[in-house]
């Protein structure tokens, strides 16, 4: 035991005397500092702006990520510790004292074990620092209390270090050797990696075993606290409690240590305690060595007789510096080549390939086709961390490696010019980097073929990974080259360079966003299909040549300043430096003209012809507008009524310009005197009208102009507006490209046109941003009934309908779109020319405009109301899903016009447009759809989810909900648009696929919503009062309103709906001036539009008064129920069937905006389920709706076959924050 | 062949003078550089071998500059350092051929029969493949002096290389080292006064980072001969009591009694006999010349 104390005793002394334990430390505190001291550094503080940032959440999820960064410190502790009695030989005289192992390996791992605990003690220590500091976000900080930063602390990261450290300390202590725990760690991350990859890219709902098997914590966090609301964030700590999260956290703490003593106990186990056995191998093996050696020894003697040696010629020119170049080179590339790291290396990258390969583009049960871009994406993606370990790791070994051989005796005194060696190295390399790119590409169409995709683009892989990539990777290499020159450690240079790699990201958080600073950075780009890299190719390129130079001039700076010869002092290598000055300079100065040059060229591009704004001064901006023009929200406005545009797009200049004419109505009872208008996308210019009117105010960057008119708008008057419109695309910018305009793909909508009043949607919604702003909270929506948002329709509140016609021309070789009926259509000045026009039917004020290259499919759809043109233009070689839409527009005017109503126009077109934004949007008959959505999805296994099929019957749901019926712009009315459209979409997909497939997708959209609320930065409002929560009003929308139909019946829920839109729709809409036939009032006041209290009493009425609670639950509450299947057991009867005995509980809970919940009584009817067959492929041999009055109830069911499953809610068509326990298995009696 | 070293002087960071002054001559032929352990000598031939800067002196070599011109030197120089290592996995004949392409020996055929000749001369053919670091001592000495001698170099120095050796190794070397004719220059450090009186011409002792003799072993010798007398005593008493009477060169403890080695015009006393002078007598007669004029100064 003394022994034990002395050997724990020295361990500590040591350790406390090194530099690094307080290196250690001090990370930690910087690290935990900055999460709470920034919100603009760490997942907590860029996350929801309601979670405290000393939170026990945030707590512990910063440890988390702690545990993650951490292994490499505790392998530097832990893995070392042994380690060192090897490395300096120390062992010969350790082991032949008598010594016992438990003292030894004790005292060594307990000394191991607090220090690593005092270094990362440094996180708790850092966090409370960082709550005092003055400019944090002190709305996010609550008061301190210890348990909160020592239950994390001690559950997380003590268990980490103890089972990371003990596995790191047993696997040095037993192999003894560096490189093999360095391997571990490398191995031990990737393989984590690639299972974070494949649980969240499947966004598998595997909830218990991923949690028990995470070694880390990153699922292990997901699976317990995935749905935990803003007010659990901040109360709850992760406890080792059985029942939470059926008791994952514990079982993970308990597996994991158990891994920690089990390794222990091997080491215990297999640890010799002698020298012999200790060096058993290498003695062994020394043993082969001197055998061979007096083999060799006693080789006959050659006599020394003849001893002159043949005459040599040496010569010394430029081609034997070539020959020297390739010597070395060879040389280098042997020392890599041939070194078991590396192979370990290609190997990880190899399977983190494969795996990301697979996944290529995969999200949840949607399967697409690995188009080269996807592929191209998952490969590069995963082999980047290889290239930059590459990178840095060659980089010094190649450097030092004449040293650590002590090689450098002979090899400084040869011959050679020093930019001769050192290209050398360079070339090792970066041929190591061309080849692990090309083994990247490989993988890539390997996967491509796995996975039955056999159009290979090797053109795109060679563009982005060889093009593209590849000089950032160089100029990495010669940045990591020039370090290891500068530095007299390796180690400090691997630290340095990996603190700039880190560094990057870190501060394009904080607002340094510019490439000309931030090191080796290259602006954000996207591949599409459609436009290939397009726009983006010079300010790739010009970053890429740029910061290449740099790295260049460094690259010289670093032959001059080699090390060579005994002498490395600065003294010396600045002497060497100065003679080899007149060669070296040269291409210094040209390396420094081309970066001046480039750098000089990228500037004025991103900062003198286009202005330069980073996410802060954009923000700056909207908040200003804010702050300056919100006062005129409710000012009385007159409505456009009727628009006319001639819009001519460029797509080769990405710029278009055009004018329009737009009729402005006074729908109010008040005169109108002013027209505010604003217009953010800069885009409108020599506006006018066409009666005297002077322009009163502007403000900078023409966001908001305000207009007097000479003689005020009367009631129902109304008056033109024109002005010209455009955008010049000028050079490019430091990212932030606009992705409306395209050399193939152009689709920008009715931004660029003026918009009357002001607009709440350009205002910051981001809590945490307004704070940063100074801005109050967002101001809410208005109450429904509120008389003056109540004449507003919700989007856009500066029209109620509008006609609409358009002319639009492109260049000849493209096709120009915009919503309407084409009228005419020609050829002028080499280009070409569209006439649309919506005639007389209403449309909203809501338009695109849209240019590519496309192919077409049409067919004509003959329906009840007459025929419909159901076009889809699309990427020419985007074949895949084109029928696929046509289905489901075909199924979706099937349902919708026999339960809704007739569909308004006689066409409805489909356009594909680059993925630089993803989504596709429901304009009038016209549908932009982004490539990466909906055209390279695949339906292989009956399980995959056909997202594109779900996708088109949303967006023409659209046409009725929204396009025909718009709510008031107040509280709520958008879920009338979305959840509708959701739920219209969920229909005729059930219909198509069944009821039973529909379970496995709700699935997925009550996980998106449960998370969704979880990350609620305001306060989750009830589906009826929805405002901005998009998982409301898509993920709860769609479910709920689905669930409600299951149990009212499709028939009358659809028949409420049909009533309520017959009602409704088209408010306003025949009250005013344009260009319609129908009424034209004279003096017409908008009347208030629908909100979804008028939907909720359309429900009401087709509901049972039984049912009518889970109206109120649906739309005026946020409900969530706890179902939980018992136990269940089946009997066979003898005239054999089966008795199936179900114990289940049910639980229903009400939640307030934050996430508090009460317990609410039960009077509601649960579905109760008895199946056959495996999970998953079950099918119903029973279900029923049940009435339950009390948490516990026991069923025995009859049924005709043998039952396998058995539950409450087993479709989970309530929202249930546990879905997985609501089915058990039947255990036969 | 001339080397002409003049006022060669060199003080490291630490403080250590490394060379103080030096000038020497060296023309053809071997010759040795004897001191005793941080004398100065692998400062010296590293400064020669281009490996590193006087503070200040030069040294010239046929008219190059050789603190200058360090590229003509390296394509004329064989160096072996005292001590070196090699690179992991890789073959003695990969990496002397790597060598001659290094200095130079573009020509495929030639540098093949070159390669194999030093492989042959050093008895390493047999071994040529196999990995360098798999080597003894002894064979990795062999293949420093092999790639010295890679492309018939005119200045050759080797600094230690008999040291680690066996003796029948050393002896190999020392042969090898002699036969390498005369028309070049050759210098050869050791501690190890023997080497030089086998194989050099000429020599100097140098501690310090100062010359303390430069000439001929056979001049050298000459002017000790009859100078030199022995007496074996038999207790540590008498050793160290003679110590302090006379010039004593050395002692040596042979069969539990002293040979005691004493410098002196004529015999210093009773029991002392004439002896043959070696060479280690003028090393430690220098170098204890050396160091009492060091305790005067």
């Amino acid at each position: 035991m003394r022994q034990l104390w002395e050997f724990f005793t020295f361990e500590l002394k040591f350790r406390f005397k090194s530099l690094s334990t307080y290196v250690y430390f001090f990370i930690w505190i910087a690290f935990s500092f900055l999460s709470v001291a920034s919100e603009s550094f760490g997942p907590i503080g860029n996350s929801n702006g309601k979670v405290l940032l000393n939170g026990p959440y945030a707590n512990t999820y910063n440890d988390v990520g702690a545990a993650i960064f951490g292994i490499i410190i505790i392998a530097a502790i832990f893995g070392t510790s042994i380690l060192r009695d090897f490395q300096r030989d120390t062992y010969q005289v350790l082991f032949t004292q008598p010594i016992s192992k438990f003292a030894y390996l004790g005292g060594r791992w307990a000394g191991s074990f607090v220090t690593t605990v005092f270094a990362f003690s440094g996180m708790m220590l850092g966090t409370y620092l960082g709550t005092f500091a003055p400019w944090a976000d002190h709305t996010r900080i609550g008061p301190n209390h210890l348990w909160t930063y020592l239950q994390p602390f001690l559950s997380i990261l003590v268990v980490q270090i103890f089972f990371i450290g003990s596995i790191f300390f047993v696997v040095s202590a037993l192999s003894r050797k560096i490189f093999i725990v360095y391997l571990q760690g490398a191995a031990l991350f990737v393989i984590y990696l690639i299972g974070i990859t494949v649980f969240f890219t499947t966004r598998s709902l595997e909830r218990f075993w991923s949690g028990i098997f995470d070694p880390i914590g990153i699922i292990l966090m997901d699976d317990v606290a995935r749905y935990w609301t803003v007010v659990e964030r901040n109360s709850l700590l992760v406890t080792w409690s059985p029942a939470l999260a059926h008791g994952v956290f514990l079982y993970n703490r308990l597996l994991w240590m158990g891994v920690g003593v089990l390794s222990l106990v091997i080491l215990w186990a297999l640890f010799p305690m002698s020298v012999e056995a200790l060096t058993g191998r290498v003695q062994s093996r020394r043993a082969a060595k001197a055998k061979e050696q007096e083999v060799a020894e006693a080789a006959p003697v050659q006599s020394l007789v003849a001893a002159h040696l043949p005459r040599v010629h040496q010569t010394f020119n430029s081609s034997t510096t070539w020959a020297q170049y390739i010597s070395l080179c060879r040389l280098r590339m042997r020392n890599i080549f041939r070194d078991i790291p590396f192979w370990g290396i290609v190997a990880l990258l190899i399977a983190f390939n494969v795996n990301n390969g697979y996944f290529a583009g995969h999200l949840a049960e949607q399967n697409v086709w690995p188009v080269t871009y996807l592929m191209v994406q998952a490969v590069e993606g995963s082999a980047l961390l290889f290239l930059y370990i590459v990178a840095a790791l060659y980089a010094a070994e190649l450097l030092w490696r004449e040293r650590d051989a002590n090689f450098n005796g002979i090899h400084d005194a040869l011959p050679m010019r020093e930019s001769t060696d050192w290209l050398s190295r360079l070339t090792a390399i970066v041929v190591v980097e061309i080849a692990l790119l090309a083994v990247a590409m490989f993988m890539g169409m390997f996967m491509q073929t796995i996975l039955g995709y056999h159009h290979y683009e090797v053109v795109e892989y060679l563009k982005e990974l060889y093009l593209v990539t590849f000089p950032q990777v160089f100029g990495f290499v010669l940045l990591a080259l020039f370090v290891q020159t500068m530095v007299s450690n390796k180690f400090v240079g691997h630290g340095i360079v990996i603190g700039l790699v880190v560094m990057i990201p870190i501060l394009f958080n904080f607002g340094w966003e510019n490439t000309l600073y931030l090191v080796g950075n290259v602006p954000q780009y996207t591949y599409s299909d459609m436009n290939g890299y397009g726009h983006f190719v010079p300010a790739i390129f010009w970053a890429n040549t740029y910061w290449l130079a740099i790295m260049a001039v460094l690259g010289v700076v670093s032959i001059a300043l080699a090390r060579r010869g005994a002498d490395d002092s600065l003294r010396a290598r600045a002497r060497q430096a100065a003679r080899l000055a007149p060669r070296l300079a040269p291409f210094a100065i040209l390396f420094a003209i081309v970066a001046f040059g480039a750098g000089g060229w990228y500037y004025y591009n991103a900062h003198v012809l286009n202005e330069y704004l980073d996410s802060k001064a954009r923000r700056d901006i909207q908040a200003d507008y804010e702050r300056k023009f919100k006062q005129y929200e409710n000012l009385l406005q007159p409505k456009v009524t009727a628009v006319d545009a001639t819009i001519n797009i460029y797509p080769e200049r990405r710029s278009f310009d055009g004018s329009v004419r737009m009729t402005l109505q006074n729908k109010t009872s008040q005169p109108i005197s002013q027209i505010h208008i604003t217009d953010t996308k800069q885009s409108v210019s020599n506006l006018k009208f066409d009666r005297p009117f002077h322009p009163v105010n502007s403000a900078p960057r023409d966001l908001y102009s305000i207009y007097a008119l000479e003689q005020p708008l009367a009631p129902g008057e109304t008056v033109n507006l024109t002005c010209n419109v455009g955008h010049e695309t000028r050079g490019f910018r430091d990212g932030n490209e606009l992705p409306e305009f395209a050399y193939n793909g152009t689709f920008f909508d009715s931004d660029y046109i003026p918009y009357i009043g002001y607009r709440t949607d350009f205002e910051i919604d981001d809590p945490r941003r307004r704070r940063e702003e100074k801005l109050p909270p967002l101001e809410e929506m208005a109450h429904r009934g509120d008389p003056v948002h109540s004449v507003n329709n919700i989007f856009p509140r500066e029209a109620d309908w509008v006609t609409y016609h358009t002319i639009v021309s492109t260049s000849s070789d493209q096709m120009a779109i915009a919503p309407g009926y084409l009228q005419r259509q020609w050829e002028a000045n080499g280009r070409k020319y569209f006439e649309y026009s919506m005639g007389s039917t209403h449309i909203l004020e809501f338009f695109s405009y849209i240019s590519a290259r496309y192919q077409s499919k049409r067919e004509l759809y003959h329906g009840p109301d007459g025929d419909v043109s159901l076009e889809v233009y699309y990427h020419p070689t985007h074949t895949y899903d084109v029928d696929d839409m046509l289905a489901s527009s075909r199924a979706g005017l099937d349902y919708y016009q026999r339960v809704y109503s007739p569909y308004q126009f006689s066409q409805y077109r489909i356009f594909e447009f680059p993925r630089y934004r993803s989504f596709a949007q429901s304009f009038a008959n016209t549908i932009p759809y982004s490539e990466n959505i909906g055209f390279i999805e695949r339906v292989v296994k009956p399980t995959d989810i056909d997202f594109t099929y779900f996708a088109t019957a949303h967006e023409l749901a659209h046409q009725w909900w929204a396009h025909q019926l718009i709510g008031a712009d107040v509280e709520g009315s958008n879920m009338m648009a979305e959840s509708l459209a959701e739920y219209s979409a969920l229909q005729v997909m059930a219909h198509k696929y069944g009821r039973d497939l529909m379970h496995r997708y709700l699935r997925h959209e009550l996980d998106a919503y449960l998370r969704g609320r979880a990350g609620e930065v305001r306060h989750e409002p009830p589906l009826a009062l929805v405002q901005r929560e998009q998982y409301v009003w898509y993920q709860k929308g769609g479910q709920v309103l689905y669930t409600l139909a299951d149990y009212i019946g499709e028939d009358k829920f659809n028949l409420a709906l049909h009533n309520f839109l017959m009602r409704y729709r088209y408010a306003n809409a025949n009250n005013q001036v344009d260009a319609s036939d129908g009424i034209r009032a004279a003096a017409a006041i908008d009347g208030a539009y629908p909100d979804t209290r008028m939907l909720v009493e359309a429900i009401r009425e087709q509901t049972p008064p039984e049912l009518q609670y889970m109206v109120d639950d649906a739309f005026n509450r946020i409900i969530l129920y706890d179902n939980k299947a018992i136990s269940a057991t089946s009997q066979k009867t003898p005239d054999g069937k089966f008795k199936v005995t179900l114990d289940v509980q049910a639980r229903k809970m009400q939640s307030d905006g934050n996430g508090a919940e009460t317990p609410v009584p039960l009077a509601d009817y649960i579905e109760i389920g008895v199946f056959s067959g495996k999970r998953d492929e079950e099918r119903p041999l029973y279900l029923k709706k049940e009435k339950f009055t009390e948490d516990h109830k026991t069923f025995e069911i009859m049924v005709d076959q043998e039952p396998t499953l058995a539950g409450i809610d087993p479709y989970n068509k309530l929202i249930d924050r546990n879905g997985d326990d609501n089915m058990i298995e039947v255990t036969r009696k | 062949m001339a080397l002409t070293i003049t006022g060669l002087s060199k003080t490291y960071s630490n403080g250590v003078k490394a060379l103080k002054n030096l000038s020497l001559s060296i023309g053809n032929g071997m010759f040795g550089l004897v001191g005793p352990n941080g004398a100065g000598k692998s400062s010296l031939m590293r400064t020669i071998a281009t490996l590193q800067d006087p503070d200040s002196g030069s040294v010239s070599l046929d008219g190059i500059d050789v603190l200058r011109q360090k590229d003509e030197v390296r394509r004329i120089l064989g160096y072996l350092p005292q001590e070196f290592g090699v690179y992991p996995k890789i073959s003695a004949l990969d990496m002397l051929h790597h060598l001659a392409v290094m200095k130079g020996m573009t020509n495929l055929g030639e540098r093949k029969g070159s390669v194999d000749a030093l492989l042959q001369q050093t008895n390493l053919w047999e071994v040529r493949k196999k990995a360098l670091t798999t080597f003894s001592g002894g064979m990795k000495q062999r293949f420093g002096i092999a790639q010295a001698l890679l492309g018939n170099p005119r200045l050759i120095i080797v600094d230690e290389p008999t040291a680690g050796l066996d003796p029948t190794e050393r002896n190999r070397f020392l042969n090898l080292l002699s036969s390498l004719g005369s028309d070049r220059t050759v210098i050869l450090s050791t501690h190890i006064v023997d080497d030089v009186r086998q194989l050099c011409p000429r020599m100097a002792i140098i501690a310090s980072g100062e010359l303390l003799l430069e000439g001929s072993p056979a001049e050298t010798l000459a002017a000790l001969k009859g100078k030199i007398w022995s007496k074996v005593v038999a207790t540590d008493d008498q050793a160290q009591a003679l110590e302090k009477q006379l010039q004593v060169i050395s002692t040596h403890l042979v069969g539990g009694e002293h040979e005691v080695r004493a410098f002196a015009n004529a015999s210093p006393g009773e029991g002392f006999s004439a002896v043959e002078c070696d060479l280690e007598d003028v090393y430690f007669l220098t170098l204890a010349r050396h160091g009492s004029s060091h305790m005067v100064n």
